[in-house]
Order: structure tokens, then sequence, then C-alpha cells
């Protein structure tokens, strides 16, 4: 099979370069173990502030709306974040003390959404907090089951009772001036969340949970549904084990699921994620890249791949495959003509395109317009 | 009688001091327990969790190997509920002496361990993980124990017979009349809060520790501290105790406990001053590898889930401080007849597996001195929990069609699972999905079982133990703390602590499947939910 862009990982960064190439007349694949960073996205997009041009209208076709605004932004553990670029139900506030009086919404026997934690913090940025919980009989299924109350299955039932949902606040609501819900809303209908700020009469501010992250997993969704409507195959499920490269290029991968049936490109991009996405990893003795054996940065001595402080920078964190300017790969020193490295498996070996998700964005859109140049 | 008034105070709360505390207060005494920290920090949660045949003592250490094999049969009868009887095998490898194989039998069969030469065939299909290479195997009776269960059922039970326990209370001083002590200073390392406690015997139990406890009454005990290292597997690899057939040496053991393996140890003398903060060194952690592999060599393939150390409170004897001559023998000090000082007695020495018989022996030794002529029960009076000897059969008596969360509830509280609330789903919910703790367990542990953090929680329920280490269950349980305590502030502090501890066992090992677990995590609490 012959593409013109083979793309390995589905993920935030191999999406949003397949989609970008599929936009500008490629015919692309992604191979995508289905495991990626989106299931614990937080909604923003860390080290961006503005959108990019291209970034802006390809998500807006996507039917995913960003906002920004200079300020906060809410983490589910009751502190406060300065704000980037956000998903549109992410709330970003000028400055933390964003109400008077608050309304923490949780259902009874949920545990992954912090509302003890949350009307602590604010409280004690001046808000008076009241926390509910709200008993739905839909919710009964889910409970019998020790472990079924967790986010992406009660936002499945939200996304069909979620007006019962807007009935209950309003029921509650006294004269709090904001409402705080947890972030189960609009997995499937986009609208939700929307249409619930309009049914309250109140700021309603929705805050993140455990992940999986419902905010992330319906932009992995859109932005998938997007690849495929302009074309794109997206092979879900699916693992690269090898490629095969003569004299600098890459000239085809093998995948677990296709075999022998080579996937075959002028041009690939390695979006495979750092090292829960299992795009680098490691043994005791070194830190890898497994598809390819690309060259990695990183400290030889095991013991300088940590801090002891949990909530240090981890050293290991930074590290990642080594590209050239153009984030052409590199093996044995030399980069690869045909081969770009995006996304977490760059670590933080490019600082100028920031991290996390600003990272992904930047060098995906980088990347695709490299290769149509 | 004053509240401030006791019998006897003992101080720690190991598996010695609470072993100490269950025999005082059931031979009628009014005992108080005092700990700086949590139940079971020490030794007592830092080993193997081995249920000695005693046969690793035969051949050196004689006497201990004739209290282990004892102990053992005892412990069986009344810990069931902390114990897996899974027996054990010593095995000879190509490069091991095969001549010492028949030493070891003859000098276990002197103890009283029933060891039993097998086929390597037989032990190979008795237990299929063992280095196939091995050209001798020995049977004998050991098995495995959970320390922290053990250690806070003996609590409990000191408790059920109207004993108190303060933890988190520091000694800081005693209270001295000329040669006798009449009482102890203390402080609560939470609150600050200060309180004086009157006995007219005071026994120290306190470990490694116990040897600043006796200077500060002014009198000296030689104490050596032996720091050992051990590393968990993430999975039971065996379900029979390896241990290696030859002098004792480093990592020769391999104990399956609930669903982890523990490979140990090493033996290296620290100073005091390292005792409070013992880390594993990358040396440790290749020599534990490297030996664990002989013993089963899928352990080269299988994820480490934690690497730990402990501090054995080794004594010298009285006039060899250099520590040469260090049996694991029980060592009972009666401070009064070796130092004049009146009112203190000193029990160390010993180990996990002799617990029992060291509380035996120093009870004896304060209800001689006190006057009381009641003899001792606990070789025969299960602890609470330990009633029926199986803890499926337990599941069924209470459930009758019980869950697998509850199963694993009824393995880890034995009979007491039965008063653990199920009736609705909201107590059935389950906080720690590894282990399968639900909020009604961790509500109780916080009701009954002196919680004050989560670390606390962890040593009575296994919340975060399992492969997770704690993502996800970490903040849940902290919420249902912080509801019980009605403090969120100090719990967002202890959830960072928890988190910290968690990572200490794991960043000496942090490659392959641990360094992923620990980038998911630390990414989510530091950039997901804001920590």
């Amino acid at each position: 099979m012959k593409f013109d862009t083979v793309i390995i990982g589905g993920g935030l960064a191999g999406l949003v370069a397949g989609i970008s190439l599929q936009r500008k007349g490629q015919n692309t694949a992604i191979v995508s173990t289905g495991q990626n960073a989106l299931h614990f996205f937080s909604g923003s997009f860390e080290s961006l502030q503005e959108a990019p041009p291209e970034m802006h209208s390809l998500f807006e076709e996507a039917g995913i709306r960003l906002h920004y605004r200079e300020g906060v932004r809410l983490m589910p553990l009751g502190t406060f974040r300065p704000s980037c670029l956000s998903l549109e139900d992410i709330s970003l506030f000028p400055s933390e003390k964003f109400a008077r009086k608050v309304l923490v919404v949780n259902f009874m026997g949920y545990h992954d959404f912090f509302s003890s934690f949350l009307a602590e913090g604010l409280e004690k940025q001046g808000m008076q907090c009241r926390i509910r919980f709200l008993n739905l009989p839909e919710l009964e299924k889910l409970e019998q089951s020790p472990s079924e109350m967790r986010s992406v299955q009660i936002a499945r039932t939200m996304d069909r009772i979620w007006e019962k949902v807007v009935q209950e606040v309003r029921i509650l609501l006294k004269d709090e001036d904001a409402v705080l819900l947890p972030q189960v809303f609009g997995l499937q209908d986009t609208s939700v969340p929307g249409r619930i700020k309009q049914g309250i009469p109140a700021q309603v501010v929705f805050c993140g949970t455990l992940p999986p992250s419902v905010p992330g997993i319906r932009t992995q969704m859109l932005l998938k549904r997007r690849y495929e409507v302009l074309g794109g195959t997206y092979l879900m499920g699916d693992e690269a084990l090898e490629a095969h490269v003569h004299d600098g290029v890459v000239h085809s991968i093998r995948t677990k699921n296709l075999d022998s049936h080579y996937l075959e490109g002028s041009h690939f991009i390695l979006a495979s994620g750092g090292f829960f996405s299992k795009g680098l990893r490691s043994n005791p003795f070194s830190i890898y890249e497994p598809v390819f054996g690309l060259d990695v940065e990183y400290n030889p001595d095991r013991n300088a791949w940590y801090d002891k402080a949990f909530a240090a920078d981890q050293p290991y964190m930074g590290y990642g495959v080594k590209t050239d300017a153009q984030l052409h790969a590199l093996a044995d020193g030399i980069p690869l003509k045909n081969l770009y490295a995006i996304g977490s498996i760059l670590g933080q070996t490019h600082p100028e395109l920031g991290s996390a998700a600003g990272l992904a964005i930047r060098s995906a859109l980088e990347v695709s317009a490299q290769i149509k140049k | 009688m004053n509240a401030n008034e006791f019998d006897v105070i003992i101080i720690g709360g190991g598996i010695t001091g609470a072993g100490t505390q269950r025999d005082c207060a059931m031979r009628g005494l009014r005992t108080l327990l005092v700990e700086r920290s949590d139940i079971a920090t020490g030794a007592t949660g830092r080993n193997h969790g081995l249920l000695h045949s005693g046969a690793r003592y035969a051949v050196n250490d004689p006497e201990s190997a004739r209290e282990c094999i004892e102990e053992n049969m005892i412990l069986r009868r009344i810990a069931a509920h902390c114990i897996d009887e899974t027996d054990g095998l010593f095995i000879t490898l190509p490069e091991d002496d095969l001549a010492y194989q028949a030493r070891f039998v003859e000098a276990c069969k002197n103890a009283g361990i029933a060891a039993e030469v097998i086929d390597p065939a037989e032990a190979r299909r008795l237990e299929p993980a063992v280095n196939p290479e091995l050209i001798g195997a020995v049977k004998v009776p050991d098995g495995s124990v959970d320390p922290f269960r053990l250690c806070a059922a003996n609590m409990l039970d000191a408790k059920l017979h109207g004993g108190q326990v303060r933890l988190y209370t520091e000694v800081t001083g005693f209270i001295r009349e000329g040669n006798t002590l009449k009482g102890i200073h203390t402080r609560n390392l939470q609150s600050g809060e200060e309180a004086d406690y009157y006995a007219p015997l005071i026994v120290n139990a306190g470990g490694i520790w116990g040897h600043h406890i006796a200077e500060m009454a002014g009198v000296q005990i030689g104490m050596y501290p032996a720091k050992g290292a051990l590393l968990i597997f993430a999975h039971r690899v065996n379900n029979v105790v390896i241990n290696r057939c030859r002098k004792p040496s480093n990592a020769d053991i391999l104990v399956p406990g609930d669903t982890v393996c523990v490979i140990g140890t090493t033996s290296t003398h620290i100073p005091f001053e390292e005792c409070d903060n013992v880390a594993v060194t990358p040396d440790e952690v290749n020599l534990l590898i490297t030996e664990g592999v002989k013993l089963a060599p899928s352990l080269s393939s299988t994820r480490i889930l934690r690497a730990y150390a402990g501090v054995r409170p080794l004594v010298s004897a009285d006039n060899d401080p250099t520590g040469r001559n260090i049996s694991r023998g029980i060592v009972c000090l009666d401070h009064e007849e070796r130092d004049g000082l009146k009112g203190l007695i000193t029990i160390t020495g010993g180990k996990l597996m002799t617990y029992r018989l060291m509380a035996e022996t120093a009870t004896d030794l304060v209800c001689k001195k006190l006057g009381v002529d009641k003899a001792c029960e606990t070789a025969t009076t299960p602890l609470p929990g330990s009633e029926e000897s199986s803890y499926e059969a337990v599941a069924q008596k209470i459930w009758e069609t019980p869950s697998t969360a509850q199963k694993a509830m009824a393995s880890r509280l034995g009979t007491r699972a039965s008063r653990i609330r199920t009736d609705n789903p909201y107590d059935r919910a389950l906080i720690c999905e590894c282990e399968e703790v639900s909020v009604g367990e961790i509500n109780a542990a916080i009701e009954r079982m002196d919680v004050s953090t989560l670390t606390d929680l962890r040593r009575r329920t296994r919340i975060g133990m399992g492969t997770c280490q704690g993502e996800f269950c970490a903040c849940r349980a902290a919420s249902l703390l912080a509801k019980a305590h009605a403090c969120v502030e100090k719990e967002r502090a202890d959830l960072a602590d928890f988190l910290n501890e968690r990572w200490k066992g794991n960043y000496p090992i942090s490659w392959g499947d641990t360094l992923r677990e620990a980038e998911y995590t630390q990414w989510v609490y530091k950039h997901v939910l804001g920590l």
C-alpha cells in the first residue's frame, strides 16, 4: 500500500499533521495503537496562546471551537494555572475570583470529581461555596457495579439526560452566581456544554475529572472523523514494528496487522509519543526509539534520568529523538531525508516549539508545511 | 486512677510493640502504646514478609531456627488471615556445593523443621518458575505473612482488651526519680500537643530506634543497624518460596505475597543517622536483579514495581561492641538487673517471625515485676479476623456468592470483613481498582484504625500498593480522608507526601513500564489535576 505520507501515531500531533496534509491534497495513512495522550488532555493547549492561522481553521472545520483570554483556568484539585489556548468549554477567567458564591455540583457516588478540593480552593480565593450531590436514577445502573462510575460511562449517560441535570441544578440554585460541574458533558453531542450554559441562570464552569478526559476523547473523535472525511486512512489498533531504510531514505514500514503488506510512502512522520505512548522505550541501560532505532538525546547514566522529588521537573521527560532544524530525525548522526519527528517524542529537544499540546500542534504544522514545500 | 496512669507503657508501634501490648492487655494490664510515626514503619513493614520455617538459620543459628519453626506453627493457627501457606524450596544450583544440602537437612531435622529432599524434576513441577537448571531441592514449611495486617491485628486486639494507642507521639524524655523511671514526656508530632504518662514499667520496643530510647534513659544497648534492600515484582511469579541452599547470602530468597513477589535482601552496616531515611542504591538494584534471576529466570522480563529497604535491629552481644557475633536471637534486657535502672525493659533482636515469643518474654518479665500471676494465652488465641482458616470460606459465610472484591476484602480482614458495610452501592464503589478496595473498607479503616494520612491508610488497606502505585486511588482516597478529618488543606499536603513516598520506591527502578507509569502519573498530577 502506497501513500504520499505515512504517519505513525494517532494522537494530537499525528491527527493534526494528517488533516493538514489531506487538506493540501495528499493521500495519507495514520497507524494508531489507540493509546495516546489525548486520553488525559486537560482541554488546554499548554504553551500556546494564540492558535497558529492554520490551526484555527483546521479545528473549526473539525467542529472544535477554541478560545483564549488572558488570565487563569481552574484545575481539578482546586488550584489555578495561567490561561492558555483552550477548548470552548474550558472556562478562562480574568482572575481567580470569578464569582461571589459558587454552587459545586457532583453526582452521588462519583469519586473522580474532587468537589471538596475545589470548594476549598475557591474559598481560599474569597468565594463562598456550597457542595451538593445529585442523586439521579439514571446513574443507578452504573452505581451497581463498583467500578463503573467513571468519566466516560457517566458522559454517555449525560448525553441523554443532560436536560435533567439542568433542571436539578436550577432547583438547587439559590443566590449563587456560578455553578461548577464535572466535565462529563458533550462526549458525542458537542452542543451540550453550550446548551447547559444557556439553561442555567448563572455562570456555568466545567472542571476536569480524573482521566479518561471527556473533552480529550471528544477532541480525538472529532479530529479523527475530520481526517477520514478528508479521505485519510486511519489504521486503528495497529502498531508500527519496523522500518525499511536504504541510503538515508525510508521506503516502507511493517505493521502488526498488515504484516507483509508494507506501508510505503514518499514521506514518513513519527508522532508516536513519549514513554506512556511507547514512542520512547527504556531498559536499565538505555532509552531508545523502537521502530527506526533513531538517535535519542538522553543521559547514559540512568541515575540522572529522574529527580527524587515527585513534583520536580523530571529530566526523563525532556529526553527525545534527535532531529535537524527541519525536524528530520537522525539515525547514527545523519538525518533521514523523508522522516520527520513531531509531538512528545521530541521531548524538550526543541524548546522553541513549546511543550505538550503546543509542541504537538506547532511541530505537526511545521512538518506539514515542509512536506508540501 | 488518673487517665494518664497505666500499668505498663510500650514504646514502639512495630510488631514487637504491638505484640507486647496485646499480651500485656490480655493478661489484664492497663496498657499504653506510643509510636512516633505510624504502625509498622520500621523493620516490621520493610522485610520479605517471609513466614520462615527456620531452615535458613538451621546450620548457623540453631536456636533461632527452633524458635522460628515453633512460631511458624503458632502463627498458622492464630494469624490465619495474615498468612499464605505456600511452602518453600531450598534449591541448589550448578554453581553451589551440593554437599551443603546434607548438612542443611540434618540441621533442619535437629531443629524440628520438616525438610524433605525432593527430585529436581519434582521441584520444577511444584514450582514451574524455579530455575530449571537446579541440581537439588529441599521442601520446607515456609510461607508468606503480611506484616502490616499482622501488626494492625495485634494492635486492634490490644485495644479490644482495653489498651490505648497513641500514634505520631514521640517520647521526648523520661520522668525519673533517682534510679527509677516513673513515666514518659511525649509530644504529638501532628498537633504539637505535649503530655506526660505514668507507669511503673516501660517497655522499650523501638527496634533500631530503641538504641536512642535506651540512651535517653541513660543506659546503653549496643545495636548494630544492618540495612537490607528488596525489590517487589509486579506479578506473583512463584507460588512457592524459593531460597538458595547455601550459607545465607545476598538476594537469595524470593517470596510470593498477595499479587506480587519480593526478592531480597542485601546486608550493609549503616550509621544510625541514616536509619530514618534509607534509600536503595543502583548497585543494590543490580545485585538483586542479577541474583534474583538465578532463582526464577522469568524475573528478568517481569516488571519491577518498587525498591525498598529496611534496617534490621541487630544487637551486639554485651561484651562485643564490634558486632561480629550477631545472632538473630531474642534479647530481653531487664535494666534494673543489668544497669540498676528500675522501671525499664528493652525487648529487641529477634525477628518478625518470633515477635510473639518476644512479646511473651517481655510480658512474662513485666508480670513478674508487677506481681501479676496470669499465663500467656497468645499462642492459642486467634487474632481478631483469624477465627477461620480460609478467607474464601469467610467470604462465602458473609455474602453467599461473594464478588472478587468481597473475596479480596475477606483476604485482608478475615472475619472482620463482616463488619464492613456493603449493602448500598456507594459503600461498594471501588477506590483502588488494583487491589479492589471499596469506600466501605476505607471509611471503616479511617474510623477504627487510627488513620491520619494516606500512607497510614495504605498500610491498613493496601491502597496504592498495586500496579498503578496510587495513580488513581490516591486522590479518590484523599477526598474521603479530607471529609473524615474535615480538612482539605492538610489533605492536599498529605496527597503530595503520599505521591512522593510512592515515587521514592519507583525512581531507583525507573525504566520500562515503571517509567511509563511514572510519566503518566507525574503528568496527570502536575498538568491535568493541578496538585
